[in-house]
């Protein structure tokens, strides 16, 4: 029994929950003061935004696939990062595993969804992987940041998305600007709650998530992941093939990020449009900075993100409260748990530099004694 | 050729060149801004936000004080704000420069369209006192170089100066030294007597007025006295392109938004004459920025190939 | 003459270790102080204190009789403290120039810097002090003897008259060291300086230095007249570690060849040849230790060995196959395990638990892997229990974070993985550095275990007791060749010194 309360607080890092609760204490605080600075009913925004997700099954089913693509990309931000990688291109691949996705779904519109729907998720993960996999190969080889050529190619996607769904891909009809052709119905997921985005691709996204966990947490490989990512040199001074880890786990990365595209076309959207990621992998990043690179903090905090986005779309309709409010306490959330690291490492180091001068003091006492 | 085609080449030519000016503006005064960041070696991809927010105080407050002067200067005073804010996480929390630049970005949406949603009860503000384009007397009759140059608001000429004495700020003064070595080997400059930290802070509070600027001529100077949701569009991610493509050298930083600005020209252009389509065009800077950064980094090894080549060859000689 | 700087008492703990403890010494005005030591013996520690990096976590220093209270480089630099480290603080893409004046810059108008008149003040210190140096060019184009000078000369643009150098000669040729030696000769008759120079290179004390002191394992051991002292006085004093430890039991004769080293050629990090022309044998059955000063090659020879290291020319052959330029794994796969010199950067994942960091090598083991690739945690950590005990582990089980281990047990991790391959061929390094005297011995039973079974032994340490103790032959290195070869009952300590500071006979061929 003792052992497993050990096991337990080993697993749990109460201080990481602690300055969670704080960070989402304070960035409620936040919103309250912004809330009632601005003449709001602030108790009955708070409710609607808290409880929002709550109200309807609808709202429900939207809070839950919303919480979905967080959780996705944040996993896959998850996976290169384990590896010592840093996808931040994964908005780009979103992009385009979503184009490419809408775009197969046209060519095989005569196909059985059977046929349809495997190969438009095997574009998409073709896609996204690729455009993973060149930031990789600069990485490994070359050294040159991942960071930077992620965010350039990030904007190279929008623009290959902009023409492509302008241009040759693009609905034919003359009042389309911009989207490609809407899918045939049979080939969307079927919808979980009706009118809501929630579909079957929640289910895949389980498996996804699960798998994903399994993976970095479970076996070999992502033991050999871990290694490499905290220490490359020691990966490969012990004889694990650090670059090729690497590069496989950016592109599976990227393949994640092509499929969450996949499933917003699939699932939600029924086509590729501009808006079919809103900066979501970013907000997916971010969501797995502040869970530290761990699975199942993803997965809460994509729970917690999502529960008060679609609570402030909630509290816009009932209250009038602008949705905006749900940027303000994400982010004020982010830079508590952002802060919170230096704030901890300081006063570690405080700590430890008062104890270092007692140690000597106690010796030097001890020594004159001597003397 | 006839005489005809010419004309209409250089018209063509002339609001190419106008309009290349016009968008090079506010990346080049945001770029300005984030090339001290990078020269202090902080990674700051939160330009996008910064601008966004410099944009919407200096349409808020040009509406609420009927002033587009008073701002341009509230635009600069938050823009000192968002420096410090910056600073006081990525240097002194020493957060991670990647995580506070995202979230300053998402901030930015969140703060100023709500603001402007509850303070204005729109998601935009529209028709602030914003600035007028100066028509300068003498240079606008010349005949083609007046319809490049002529006509733009103030900001583009005041940018053409701040690049100079950016340059010269940088390249030219003790402080820029320091801001410089700071990000290159803080180690060197503590052990000069000077603190790299605050060299950091200082850098980081220019960026933020740079990009409160940027947005302020976005605004108030490019867009007449508009603020929208989308209206930055990513700029603050093509300054970041401009910061490294120019190695954070004021005027190469400068060419480099100037060449954006042009291909964003172009694109438009294109976009009437159907030729090629202008999103292909736009994406060519970023792949050059790319491409770039390999030469870069392949060069950079080269030449600590030869010159330890050199110290071998020098080895053997003795 | 008179005591320019006073430390009195001064100790400095950094977290888990302490760099200096309770030193007292005073230098004179004018004097070159030698400042000797093993790597680790805390001689930078105290000259960081002097020049104002570190406060003392304890004690006073006193600058020309005034009590120090402000640490920092600047208020050392107004007081004329200048110093040169043994990493050089420039700015690459700076102008020499540009770097001497880095700090104090000579301004235009009041505003702009002048790059003109840096340039021309950087001439004039060029020119007095016979530094020469083109002041125009970029520190990154230029070779490390230069960028040392420019070094010196920023101290002498501020107006020091107290110079430190940390280890100024490590990456310089024989050449260069003269002309060093000549300037610092210079300017302490001409300008009245006071010199103190970190080093672990005897002769040089010898050539340059009035007085010396001995620094070791972070205390003040000694401080003589150059004079009255000799190479052999200081190196027992260096590295005299009273021998307490038992006798080890070595058993056996040497079978068959299993590393070979031929004509070997390696470069350091920054290029240049650290390894030039190493060829040896290591049969199985013995221990061959390398005796030679931090720096001169022994790393990157270990390292192009088992594969961390690209190999410029030469072979190493690895139990009969050939193992030059495969990666660390296939070298691993021919026999081979490694204790790396710098466990922090290279043995361990400090973030890890002692568990998977006791695993690795073995994660594709069939008896930890479920249908090729499920983890079999419980079987893990059963094998790590049993590793944990057998190697007398000490730490909060095996779960433990490594990084929050001591150095010892951090060491013990990496010695039980490595051993545990039981493979015919071991390269240590540095076995027992940051190891209390207590585990010293239990690292020094496990290797001579292991010889006695047969293993082929290659060890490299800085500690020459340790070398002695443990191996059957040794050869010295200096700059990066062999400079003699000895059986370990026929040499004494003192001789092997004399090799490894590249005094000895032969050395110098």
């Amino acid at each position: 029994m003792k052992a497993f309360f050990l096991r337990l607080k080993q697993k749990l890092d109460f201080g990481y929950l602690v300055a969670l609760l704080i960070s989402l204490g304070v960035a409620l605080l936040i919103g309250t003061v912004i809330l009632t600075v601005t003449g709001f009913d602030t108790g009955k925004a708070l409710g609607a935004l808290i409880g929002g997700s709550f109200s309807s099954r609808q709202y429900f089913g939207n809070m839950l696939e919303y919480a979905m693509v967080l959780c996705l990309c944040g996993l896959a931000c998850d996976v290169g990062s384990r590896a010592g990688i840093f996808n931040v291109g994964g908005e780009g691949q979103l992009i385009l595993g979503a184009l490419f996705a809408a775009q197969i779904g046209v060519w095989l519109k005569d196909a059985s969804p059977w046929i349809a729907i495997p190969c438009a998720a095997l574009g998409a993960v073709l896609v996204g992987g690729f455009y993973a996999f060149i930031p990789g190969v600069l990485k490994v080889k070359l050294k040159v940041n991942e960071v930077i050529t992620t965010i350039m190619l990030n904007s190279v996607a929008v623009f290959i998305c902009g023409y492509f769904s302008k241009g040759p891909w693009k609905n034919p009809s003359p009042r389309v600007v911009s989207d490609t052709s809407p899918l045939d119905r049979s080939f969307m997921f079927s919808k979980l709650i009706p009118s809501s985005n929630l579909s079957t691709a929640i289910i895949v996204s389980a498996v996804l998530t699960f798998l994903v966990w399994y993976i970095l947490q479970k076996t070999t490989k992502g033991y050999e992941m871990r290694l490499t990512g905290d220490n490359p040199r020691f990966a490969r001074f012990a004889g694990i093939k650090a670059d090729r880890i690497v590069i496989v786990a950016m592109v599976i990365s990227g393949m994640m990020c092509g499929l969450v595209g996949m499933f917003r076309v699939y699932g939600a959207a029924g086509k590729y449009q501009s808006s079919i990621s809103n900066d979501y992998y970013f907000e997916g990043l971010m969501v797995a900075m502040i869970a530290q690179y761990q699975p199942i903090p993803t997965i809460i905090i994509s729970l917690i993100f999502a529960i008060l986005r679609w609570g402030a779309i909630f509290m816009e309709d009932t209250v009038g409260v602008p949705i905006q409010i749900y940027w303000i306490i994400q982010t004020a959330v982010i830079f508590c748990m952002a802060g919170e690291k230096g704030v901890r490492a300081a006063i570690h180091k405080a700590r430890e530099t008062r104890a270092a001068k007692r140690e000597i003091e106690k010796r030097r006492e001890g020594g004159a004694v001597r003397e | 050729m006839n005489e005809n085609s010419w004309s209409n080449i250089l018209t063509v030519a002339s609001s190419t060149l106008n309009q290349m000016l016009r968008s090079a503006t506010p990346v080049a005064l945001a770029a300005l801004g984030g090339l001290m960041t990078e020269h202090a070696g902080i990674m700051n991809i939160g330009m996008d936000g910064m601008i966004l927010m410099g944009a919407f105080t200096a349409a808020a407050v040009s509406t609420a004080l009927m002033s587009a002067a008073l701002g341009i200067v509230a635009s600069v005073i938050f823009g000192i704000l968002v420096g410090l804010f910056f600073a006081l996480f990525t240097v002194k929390l020493r957060s991670d420069e990647f995580i506070i630049g995202c979230a300053l970005n998402t901030f930015a949406m969140g703060i100023t369209v709500y603001l402007s949603r509850s303070l204005f009860d729109s998601a935009g503000i529209s028709n602030a006192p914003h600035l007028h384009n100066i028509s300068i007397p003498l240079i606008r009759n010349i005949p083609f170089l007046g319809s490049v140059v002529s006509g733009h608001s103030l900001f583009v000429y005041l940018t053409w100066a701040f690049v100079i004495l950016m340059w010269l700020f940088v390249y030219r003064t003790p402080v820029g030294f320091w801001i410089r070595a700071s990000g290159e080997s803080p180690e060197t400059l503590r052990t000069a007597g000077r603190n790299p930290e605050r060299m950091k802070w200082i850098a980081s509070i220019l960026c933020g007025v740079f990009c409160g600027l940027a947005g302020a001529h976005l605004s108030l100077g490019n867009l007449n006295g508009q603020f929208g949701q989308r209206m930055v569009a990513g700029r603050g991610y093509i300054a970041f392109a401009c910061v490294i493509f120019g190695g954070a050298n004021p005027v190469k930083v400068f060419a480099a938004a100037l060449m954006f600005g042009f291909f964003d020209a172009i694109g438009l252009q294109l976009q009437s004459s159907k030729l090629v389509d202008p999103d292909l065009t736009s994406a060519i800077p970023y792949v050059i920025t790319i491409i770039m950064m390999v030469y870069v980094v392949v060069s950079g090894q080269r030449r600590r190939e030869r010159i330890a080549k050199q110290q071998l060859k020098k080895l053997e000689l003795k | 003459m008179t005591d320019e700087i006073r430390f009195e008492h001064i100790s400095m703990e950094f977290p888990g270790v302490l760099a200096n403890d309770d030193i007292s010494l005073s230098i004179k005005n004018g004097e070159v102080f030698a400042l000797v030591g093993e790597n680790g013996a805390g001689k930078s520690t105290l000259m960081n204190i002097l020049y104002g990096i570190n406060t003392p976590t304890a004690g006073s220093l006193y600058v020309r009789g005034e009590k120090i209270t402000d640490f920092s480089p600047k208020a050392a630099i107004d007081r004329g403290i200048g110093m040169v480290h043994q990493h050089f603080m420039l700015v690459p893409s700076f102008t020499v120039a540009q770097n001497i004046v880095l700090g104090r810059e000579p301004k235009n108008a009041g505003v702009l810097f002048d790059n003109r008149k840096a340039e021309k003040l950087t001439r004039e210190l060029v020119k007095e002090y016979g530094l020469e140096v083109d002041p125009s060019a970029e520190v990154r184009d230029i070779s490390v003897g230069l960028q040392q000078r420019v070094e010196i000369l920023k101290t002498l643009y501020r107006g020091a008259d107290i110079l430190i150098l940390d280890e100024p000669t490590a990456v310089l040729t024989p050449q260069e060291t003269d002309e060093l030696f000549d300037v610092i000769r210079r300017i302490v008759r001409e300008k009245e300086m006071t010199v103190i120079i970190i080093t672990h290179k005897l002769y040089e004390v010898m050539a340059i230095s009035d007085r010396v002191g001995v620094m070791r394992q972070g205390k003040l051991i000694g401080v003589e007249n150059t004079k009255d002292v000799d190479e052999k006085k200081l190196a027992s004093m260096m590295v005299g570690r009273p021998v307490l430890f038992d006798h080890l039991e070595k058993t056996g004769e040497p079978g068959e060849v299993a590393i070979e080293v031929d004509d070997l050629f390696v470069a350091d990090n920054r290029g240049l040849p650290a390894v030039r022309g190493v060829s040896l044998q290591v049969k199985k059955g013995e221990v061959l230790g390398i005796a030679a000063i931090e720096g001169n090659g022994q790393s990157e020879l270990l390292e192009a060995i088992t594969g961390m290291r690209k190999i410029n020319r030469g072979h190493v052959t690895v139990c009969g196959k050939d193992a030059t330029d495969k990666t660390p794994g296939e070298i691993r796969a021919l026999g081979l395990s490694h204790v790396p010199e710098d466990r922090l950067s290279t043995g361990v994942d400090k973030v890890a638990s002692v568990t998977d960091n006791l695993l690795v090598g073995r994660q594709k083991e069939k008896r930890f892997n479920l249908f090729g690739f499920h983890q079999r945690r419980s079987t893990v950590e059963r094998y790590a229990k049993e590793l944990y005990q057998k190697f007398d582990i000490r730490g909060a089980g095996i779960h433990t974070e490594v990084g929050s281990m001591s150095g010892g047990n951090m060491q013990k991790v990496v010695v039980a993985r490595e051993f545990s391959f039981d493979t015919p061929v071991l390269v240590i390094s540095q076995p027992t550095r940051g190891v209390d005297i207590g585990a010293m011995e239990f690292f020094h039973t496990r290797i001579i275990e292991q010889r006695n079974a047969g293993a082929a032994i290659l060890l490299s340490s800085a500690d020459l007791d340790e070398v002695f103790r443990l191996s059957d032959r040794i050869i010295t290195l200096y700059e990066g060749k062999i400079t003699g070869e000895f059986k370990a009952s026929e040499i004494t300590k003192e001789e092997i010194g004399l090799y490894m500071t590249g005094t000895g006979e032969g050395a110098k061929a």
